[in-house]
């Protein structure tokens, strides 16, 4: 017995420092701390990592010992109020370089265990971030370059977007003359198919991602449409990895390069793929698909840097009672008249989509509640004034529509179709054929 | 008779002292040792830093320094410091204030960092910082 208890002992101690050793030689920084910073345990590659970075040289409290890379986590440790969680997950923080070692990327992520204890993981990504990098950068300079194309322009842009120089292959591709320096790469797409905050989104995604990429119809000096792909890539500055980190730490920004492509014979193909994966097999207007993911990307877009968006839900009134009179067959037909107006009545930007029978929803980018009350309000009397053309005949319809604009109280795409839509009903209690929305007094029709 | 008792943490010429003891010896000083070859590969490793590190000899001794058993010194701190004086061929005795993590608490000391250009061994001391 006795001997079974040494030898259990002996076991246990071994466990033990099997242990310490898996937690010394993890190849990711550990750290477990009191909710103010205070570290209590910390695993060497964490230490390895942060002593680098601790001004006094201890490693005392985590929050201290990384504040010059992560100054807000002390703020954003006190602003996540649930009980626990992930406080960051894997965020990216550069670190500067020191003497003789290079700058480098860490990884972050901080969880809140309960009141009293939080968790740190600190991971060196420099590496895989360089390499994942310059892997999407190939690819997406083969895609552009090497696929087969009719003919592509390059383009230098500044830091805002605007064309610094124009040259021949400019002039060839779109017929665009010197005349469009200076201005925005907007120049190169239908009106009212890009927004100027689109235009920031999309530089900002080049400097996130390395590279930006957007099929779809561009348009020549000559009005005339082609279709073609845009790609933006940030410049890199001499002997800089990212602009991003440069523009940060103060530089100026090397400005952008833009291939547009002119992919005429692609386009079929293209628009086939994109069809059949986004489109109403009824109307050819956008899916519930392509709703979703358009107004998702639109919203990240919002919380990284608020702009007016404005949603409009659209429902057939007594839509029923057209089917029951005249059949479904002329019911489709009302549905296809009707997303023929909205076609005509929204600008290219504007994301038009069938999200249910009679339902529809219209996200307008960068249109406040006024903007948004003037259109649906011009669909609205147009339908009113246009009946449907059928094989029964004109058929005589109307729909009501709800408006919702987004702010800071509403968290995600449900909460402002939610209110659009409450809005929607708003207007069908009113009577129908009404527009109502937040601050919109139903008109009486 | 047990002169190596009087070796000191901070003592002048201690790597030439260092290299004439044997583990038992090193095991009866009262700061830490780690020693190594030129290819950071662990070959003493003492008592005292065994009982700080919670650690014991045969999971550190054959492995190499950096990588294996103390990762918190991959840095240029620490490990920098050796490469950068065997590749100018010049001496190193540097001593510095550090953390090191033992038993995953946060430890405050100073590390002594000794190489000679002629010599294989190179050593990490760790006094414990009060």
């Amino acid at each position: 017995m006795a001997v079974d208890a040494v030898e259990a002992e002996y076991d246990l101690e071994q466990e033990h420092e099997a242990l310490i050793q898996f937690v010394y030689v993890a190849p990711a920084g550990l750290v477990q701390a009191r909710s103010d910073g205070e570290i209590v345990m910390i695993n060497p590659v964490a230490a390895q990592l942060m002593m680098p970075l601790s001004r006094d040289g201890n490693l005392s409290n985590l929050f201290t010992a990384l504040s010059d890379i992560a100054p807000d986590l002390r703020s954003r440790m006190a602003a996540f109020t649930a009980p626990q969680g992930m406080v960051c997950d894997g965020i990216h923080l550069p670190v500067p370089g020191v003497g003789k070692s290079e700058r480098r990327l860490f990884s972050f992520s901080l969880i809140k265990l309960d009141d009293k204890r939080i968790m740190a993981m600190l991971q060196d990504v420099t590496w895989q971030a360089k390499r994942e990098r310059l892997l999407r950068h190939q690819e997406a300079w083969l895609n552009a370059v090497l696929t087969g194309v009719s003919d592509y322009a390059l383009i230098n842009l500044d830091s805002r977007g605007c064309v610094t120089e124009w040259n021949e292959s400019i002039g060839r591709v779109t017929g665009q003359g010197s005349d469009i320096v200076k201005r925005s790469l907007a120049v190169f797409y239908p009106e009212d198919a890009i927004t100027p905050e689109r235009v920031l989104d999309r530089l900002h995604e080049a400097d996130h991602s390395g590279w930006s990429l957007d099929d779809g119809w561009r348009q020549r000096a000559n009005g005339t449409r082609f279709w073609g792909s845009a790609m933006i890539a940030p410049h890199r500055a001499l002997g800089d990895e990212s602009p991003l980190a440069a523009a940060l730490a103060g530089a100026t920004h090397p400005g952008y390069c833009l291939i547009v492509r002119d992919m005429s014979g692609h386009r079929e193909a293209a628009e086939v793929a994109h069809h059949a994966a986004l489109c109403d097999h009824l109307t050819g207007i956008g899916n519930r698909r392509a709703f979703f993911d358009a107004a998702e990307s639109e919203l990240r877009r919002w919380h990284r840097l608020p702009r007016p968006i404005s949603l409009l839900m659209l429902d057939v009134d007594h839509f029923k009672k057209i089917n029951d009179s005249h059949g479904h067959p002329v019911g489709d037909e009302v549905l296809r008249h009707i997303t023929r107006v909205m076609a005509a009545t929204f600008r290219q930007v504007d994301v038009l989509a069938r999200i249910g029978g009679e339902e529809f929803a219209v996200l307008l980018p960068s249109a406040d509640l006024g903007n948004a009350q003037r259109a649906a309000e011009r669909l609205r009397a147009t339908l009113e004034a246009q009946p449907a053309p059928t094989d029964a005949g004109p058929v005589h319809c109307t729909v009501s529509i709800g408006i919702a604009t987004m702010d800071a109280d509403t968290p995600n795409v449900d909460a402002l179709l939610k209110r659009a839509d409450d809005a929607l009903y708003a207007a069908k209690r009113s009577g129908c054929n009404q527009v109502c929305g937040p601050g919109v007094v139903a008109e009486p029709s | 008779m047990n002169t190596h008792l009087a070796l000191e943490f901070a003592q002048t010429d201690i790597l030439n002292h260092l290299v004439a003891l044997d583990a038992a010896e090193l095991d009866a000083l009262d700061f830490g040792v780690i020693g190594m070859g030129a290819d950071t590969v662990v070959r003493d490793y003492n008592a005292l830093e065994s009982k700080f590190a919670g650690l014991s000899k045969e999971r550190v001794i054959g492995h190499p320094l950096f990588t294996v058993v103390a990762p918190c010194m991959n840095n240029f701190m620490v490990a920098q410091r050796f490469e950068d004086a065997a590749a100018a061929g010049a001496a190193l005795d540097t001593t510095l204030d550090y953390v090191l993590t033992l038993r995953m608490r946060p430890v405050k000391v100073q590390l002594r960092l000794l190489a000679e250009p002629g010599s294989e061994r190179r050593f990490v001391l760790v006094n414990r910082r009060l």
